[in-house]
């Protein structure tokens, strides 16, 4: 699904987030990366709906997102947290299964359809074995990967994460990514996360967005419009762009 | 088919343990009647050929079953309500006491026994204050309403208020009523009627049926209110659903019983120790431990002294010294 936003205003005090125009395409993993507080997970929260925006500013496939309301939206986009937080020790099945929310009516109970499904988000992020198990016995690494199969049982085509990758080591960064990777290429997801590692950021997207407190510095193609220059803007920082095997690493300038 | 076969156990050890305990406590009190002449007088309008005395059929009918009964329904409801709300409020230490819903409840229905008489009933007034309470502390709680210090901050005030007025009341009646209101409010079964059972059930069952139906639902409210509203659920209204429910079933009881505090933090607890946090479990099996454990207490009050003790007093006496062994053994990990 295509996403288009047009004219996105959001304030909060002494915050404005402003997105004259942007559109991210369909089966594309898209980044959005900025330094802390510019307004990535804001941006982010207003595509999913969690803040509430005015109508005709941000349209999925021609479809107003402010006319999506609810359980409707929810079949459209899913939205994945930093963090997995139940106060509840749920277990792992019973918490995909929350995925399904938007498709039964409040009275009714999950079917074995819902559970099947639940069933085969585990075994695609490669947790078939947890479904027993209790959540708060999971490291924080597979904490992210179930967080990632209630949004598959979800089955929204749309996904949103936020930050997930942060506080895992290189491998579960790697393992989530290649699945995040994974998800756009074979199931046709269109997918936008905000991160914080712009190699990673490099490495596994088709389009990066470039925030700074809450406007809209550069976006497109990572090879199109990364520069040192554009770095230095973000960040304040002098970075140093370094190719090498075709991959490129960030290092600090010395000056 | 293991955890099939579990399923099918747990229900019917749900279905069959107030029941159970329901027959039992039938031949309690103090006029000692046998388990087999409980059994004869349950059967003997159905069988014209057994005889049973008449004063046994009457203690049996018009005193013990109904106050079984209003046990087994007040103790339900408080149970599912606590349940329900500790899974909205996305907290194990919720309860109606804490959130000054019974506190209100009770307000109300002291109000309409002492000054409405007649005309207004109980149930209503318990309700209605029970609304005021809860919605007062929701809306002084604002949006850090999953805060929870200021949450328990605002219900102790709430509960403060409605007290106050309640001593007020207390301060107005006149003397003879204040007697059966202090006597009501302690919390107490003994007066127990079919009328009770009549006005005050079906509004608790009302309650406690529209809860065990949200039953599934209450998982996902109990997420993170962002998460909530990303998995398509209209949180407000199906909060206020759930509030309206847990009140309505809450505020019948109070009406009838006043405040049996505890009860509500207790076994919703003690459910999800023995069969984890699953609301599809834990709602309907909180209805069924909860009656059970209200018939037990209730068993207890008149037994273990020459006199009664008010089971408001007991469930609290008991309540209290189990709720902080369970603070202690959980630490900070919830069930």
């Amino acid at each position: 699904m295509k996403i288009k936003i047009k004219e996105l205003n959001f304030n909060y005090p002494n915050f404005y987030l402003h997105v004259p125009e942007l559109t991210f395409e369909k089966a594309q993993v898209a980044s959005i990366v900025g330094p802390n507080g510019a307004g990535k997970t804001t941006l982010l929260k207003c595509l999913s709906g969690i803040f509430t925006l005015p109508p005709q500013t941000v349209w999925i496939n021609g479809l107003d997102l402010a006319s999506l309301k609810g359980a409707k939206r929810a079949r459209l986009i899913s939205y994945v947290p930093q963090e997995l937080s139940s106060i509840f020790n749920y277990t792992v099945l019973d918490f995909v299964l929350m995925g399904r929310a938007a498709f039964l009516n409040p009275l009714s109970l999950p079917s074995q359809t819902d559970r099947k499904l639940a069933h085969e988000a585990l075994a695609y992020i490669g947790m078939a074995d947890y479904a027993q198990g209790s959540l708060f016995e999971l490291s924080s690494g597979e904490r992210r990967l179930v967080l990632i199969a209630r949004a598959l049982a979800q089955q929204a085509q749309i996904l949103y994460l936020d930050e997930p990758t942060t506080f895992l080591d290189p491998k579960h960064e790697i393992e989530v990514l290649d699945l995040i990777k994974k998800l756009s290429r074979d199931k046709g997801k269109t997918i936008i996360i905000t991160l914080h590692n712009l190699e990673m950021a490099l490495e596994y997207s088709d389009f990066i967005v470039f925030l700074k407190q809450g406007q809209v510095v550069a976006a497109g193609e990572p090879i199109q419009i990364l520069n040192e220059s554009l770095l230095e803007k973000v960040y304040d920082l002098k970075i140093q762009i370094v190719d090498w095997n075709g991959k490129k690493f960030l290092v600090k300038k010395n000056i | 088919m293991k955890t099939k076969l579990r399923a099918r156990l747990i229900i019917w050890l749900a279905i069959l343990l107030p029941l159970f305990l329901l027959f039992f406590s039938l031949s309690l009190g103090t006029y000692p009647i046998s388990l087999s002449q409980v059994l004869k007088t349950i059967a003997a309008p159905f069988f014209s050929s057994l005889e049973v005395p008449q004063s046994l059929s009457a203690i049996i009918f018009h005193i013990r079953l109904p106050r079984l009964l209003l046990a087994l329904l007040i103790g339900a409801s408080l149970s599912v309500s606590g349940a329900s709300l500790q899974a909205i409020f996305k907290n194990p230490l919720i309860n109606e006491y804490i959130l000054g819903l019974s506190s209100g409840a009770a307000f109300g229905a002291a109000l309409s026994l002492v000054f409405l008489g007649q005309n207004f009933p109980p149930q209503l007034a318990a309700f209605i204050f029970g609304v005021l309470a809860v919605g007062g502390v929701l809306i002084i709680a604002g949006q850090s309403e999953t805060h929870l210090i200021t949450l328990i901050l605002t219900g102790v005030i709430m509960t403060a208020f409605f007290s106050a007025l309640l001593s007020l009341v207390e301060f107005f009646a006149s003397p003879y009523a204040l007697q059966s209101l202090f006597f009501w409010l302690m919390g107490n079964l003994s007066l127990a009627t079919w009328k009770d059972i009549l006005l005050a059930g079906p509004l608790m069952v009302l309650g406690v049926v529209i809860l065990t139906l949200l039953r599934w639902r209450m998982n996902v409210l109990s997420m993170g209110d962002e998460q909530v509203k990303a998995l398509g659920i209209n949180l407000r209204r199906e909060k206020i659903i759930v509030i309206l429910a847990a009140t309505l079933a809450t505020a019948a009881a109070t009406s009838v019983a006043g405040i049996i505090g505890w009860v509500g933090l207790i076994v919703p607890h003690l459910v999800r120790m023995a069969i984890g946090p699953d609301n599809r479990w834990v709602i309907p099996l909180s209805a069924s431990v909860g009656g059970g454990f209200l018939i037990l207490a209730d068993d207890l009050t008149r037994t273990i002294a020459a006199f009664e003790i008010p089971i408001g007093i007991f469930t609290s006496l008991v309540g209290i010294p189990l709720f902080i062994v369970l603070l202690k053994k959980t630490q900070r990990v919830w069930l």
